[in-house]
């Protein structure tokens, strides 16, 4: 154990600066308010830079339809809270609220989903010994690779003969397969970081896979399924192809469509509406974030500093 | 990709004609997909409605997007055949759709389930791809010039007459822009936009692209056009392409920022909603005259309606297609949301509101400059307007020489001819 007495010649610890240097303490902290001064100011310059967009965003809401395009500016001419009310009656007689709902339902859904398939999937890969585990592997990160471009042709006809069109089937029976080779090859990278010898102590305790995954396994995967539950909400919250493509039904659509309905650039497009409805939709996922994010820093710290 | 997909899907085999035992009292549920906003979702609804008075047991669930991704949405179903029954089409896919068999051949119901007095003889050709007739203009438009009367007169400056040479009005442009003074500028660079280069093609006998899909024009006609743009390009007679870019989505006229522009005839409303005016301070007057006398101008469809080849109900379909075109009913309902429409009967009953008035005179006063439409645009066109777009943009920011622009735009285009 090193100790203050232990410190080599030439090297002064703090305390000792302290006791010795008493004259130029004030100097010194002048010199340190000035920087502390300089870095703050420094820095709440870089988060107006930051935040900005997101600032512009909340007073555009209050700019009538007319003022886009004319004041690009911070502040509304002729501040007005229509925006709100327009979006607040919604499109095609559906409120939005509704769109939001439908959006909290998927990704819901899709976290339970994800984590669930992807935690044993996780499992089988790094615990269970079977044949063929290294090709299929090996063919899971493949598909990491597959542009989502690729397969929608051929899952489109599948789903259609399926009868499943229209339905919130398509969006989340892949995320309950553990086809989300990101979160599987994540839990898999996880769980082999964990010490093999749990396992072997609780098989000595005649604990089968079922009882080391739950009680073993599980609660020690907590930081990944944190991580993945997060990532996992908020790509499917945000993401626009896969409802484009399967939903029909106007009451069925999720957020980021109903917000595009709000522009259609061959009739006329409601730009104040669009950007109250945007920053509606933007309070979920920072509530989401904001409850979740020391998990999620805790998560990826986590996982660094294993392995 | 989703070419090659409609090539896939096109393997169909040959369409039947109308079954003779069909019962329009038998329960039917079709598939109704269309592009546009809240405004006209509701006013499908409302038609709807109505149809289902005559109809009660076809039941129809409408569906609908905005442009860019309505068109993303087809392209896979296209892939999986499985198009909505019926829908709103655009000029732009028609013969790609076509000839990939994807939509129905209309002949066998035309007369029996939709009728065709109500359209000419010209309009009804509109929707013929290879001598088959696969879609029904829902309107019609004509290119035109909008231009802002009212910020005119806050300038000071005259109306502009319309109809003149192009020089006259970009020598128009540019008193505007004097008398705005840095704020308010005459229109916007006209050689950006691919139709005022086809206008001017026209005006020499050809179009843009013959009926086999080859280009009418060659490099130096293209050099010629864009070079002509530079008596206007950084003369500040129309808006710097900076300022354009920063009112984006909004154009320069939309925005307030300019007192005209080229555009097709039924884009007033967006205009007024732009604007937040009403729509009486818009005038429409004719483009520039590049020869004196030619047929310069045509109807365009400003939509169409299709049926899909895969429909397991194309009586139904047309029964539907029917009502949307051609009843009085509708007409009352849409009013010109998707355009002057097409079908006398259905404009019969329109009321027209002041906007509409002026579109309808205005396609009566450019009948002498109205020529033959030219054949239904070659596959990808909208990769290739939309490339004429960008390179009259770069022209503007000054990013890319005439040269260097026809080059470019000769390359991408047959890329897109070739596929």
């Amino acid at each position: 154990m090193t100790t203050v007495e232990h410190v080599q010649p030439g090297h002064q610890t703090a305390e000792m600066t302290a006791r010795a240097g008493r004259p130029a303490r004030p100097r010194r902290r002048r010199r340190g308010l000035l920087t502390t001064i300089v870095w703050y100011l420094l820095l709440l310059a870089l988060a107006a830079v930051v935040l900005y967009p997101l600032v512009w965003l909340f007073f555009a809401t209050l700019k009538p339809s007319s003022e886009f395009g004319r004041n690009s500016g911070l502040l509304p001419w002729e501040p007005t809270l229509d925006n709100y009310a327009r979006v607040w009656d919604g499109i095609a007689g559906i409120p939005l609220w509704r769109y939001g709902l439908n959006s909290l339902i998927v990704a819901s859904l899709a976290v339970v989903g994800t984590l669930g398939s992807s935690a044993l999937a996780g499992y089988a890969f790094a615990r269970v010994a079977f044949k063929g585990s290294k090709i299929l592997f090996a063919a899971m990160i493949g598909t990491l690779l597959l542009p989502f471009h690729v397969i929608i042709i051929p899952q489109y006809i599948i789903f259609n003969q399926l009868d499943l069109l229209d339905t919130y089937v398509p969006l989340l029976i892949g995320k309950f397969l553990g086809t989300e080779a990101f979160f599987v090859f994540l839990m898999v990278q996880f769980i082999r970081n964990i010490p093999r010898e749990l396992d072997e102590a609780a098989r000595i305790d005649g604990a089968g896979h079922p009882r080391i995954f739950w009680s073993i396994v599980v609660p020690l995967l907590r930081p990944a399924l944190v991580t993945g539950g997060i990532f996992s909400f908020i790509w499917t919250w945000n993401d626009f192809l896969g409802p484009l493509i399967y939903l029909t039904s106007p009451e069925n659509y999720t957020l980021p469509i109903a917000l595009r309905l709000y522009n259609d650039t061959t009739s006329t497009s409601d730009y104040g509406a669009t950007v109250a409805a945007s920053l509606l939709s933007l309070i979920p996922v920072l509530l989401f974030f904001l409850i979740f994010q020391r998990m999620l820093i805790r998560g990826v710290a986590t996982q660094g500093l294993k392995g | 990709m989703a070419s090659a997909a409609l090539l896939l899907a096109g393997c169909g085999g040959e369409p039947a004609g109308p079954s003779a035992d069909f019962d329009p009292n038998a329960p039917v549920t079709l598939d109704l997909a269309f592009w546009g906003n809240d405004t006209r979702a509701g006013f499908y609804k409302n038609a709807i409605a109505k149809f289902n008075e005559k109809y009660p047991k076809i039941t129809v669930n409408s569906t609908f997007l905005p442009f860019p991704e309505f068109w993303e949405k087809r392209q896979i179903e296209a892939a999986g055949r499985d198009l909505p029954d019926v829908m709103q089409f655009d000029y732009a896919y028609l013969r790609q759709y076509s000839q990939n068999r994807l939509l129905l051949d209309l002949k066998p119901y035309l007369g029996k389930y939709i009728k065709t007095d109500g359209f000419t003889e010209s309009t009804l050709g509109i929707g013929v791809v290879n001598g088959v007739t696969t879609a029904l203009p829902i309107g019609t438009n004509a290119w035109a010039m909008f231009t802002n009367t009212a910020l005119v007169t806050k300038t000071g400056a005259g109306a502009y007459p319309g109809g003149t040479s192009w020089d006259e009005y970009a020598t128009w442009m540019g008193a505007v822009a004097k008398a705005g003074g840095g704020s308010v500028w005459g229109g916007t660079d006209p050689t950006g936009r691919i139709q005022n280069f086809e206008i001017s093609l026209r005006a020499d006998g050809k179009n843009l692209f013959d009926d086999a899909g080859a280009p009418q024009f060659t490099k130096a006609e293209l050099a010629e056009f864009w070079g002509r743009g530079a008596q206007v390009r950084g003369t500040g007679a129309t808006i710097p392409t900076k300022r354009l870019l920063e009112v984006a989505p909004k154009s320069g006229f939309g925005a307030g920022l300019t007192t005209s522009e080229l555009t097709w005839d039924n884009f007033g409303a967006g205009y007024a909603g732009d604007l937040g005016a009403d729509a009486s301070g818009l005038a429409l007057t004719a483009p520039p005259v590049t020869k004196a006398g030619a047929k310069d101008l045509y109807l365009k469809p400003s939509m169409l309606h299709a049926i899909a080849a895969n429909s397991e109900h194309p009586e139904a379909s047309a029964l539907l297609v029917d009502f949307l075109l051609n009843s009085q009913e509708a007409g009352a309902v849409f009013g010109t949301n998707r355009g002057l429409p097409a079908s006398s009967t259905h404009l019969a009953g329109v009321k027209l509101d002041p906007l509409s008035q002026k579109i309808l005179d205005y396609e009566t006063s450019i009948k002498d400059r109205l020529g033959a439409a030219p054949p239904v645009p070659v596959v990808g066109y909208g990769s290739i307007e939309e490339k004429f777009r960008q390179l009259g943009e770069e022209l503007g920011l000054g990013t890319v020489t005439v040269e260097q622009a026809v080059d470019q735009f000769f390359s991408e285009m047959d890329t897109i001819l070739k596929k």
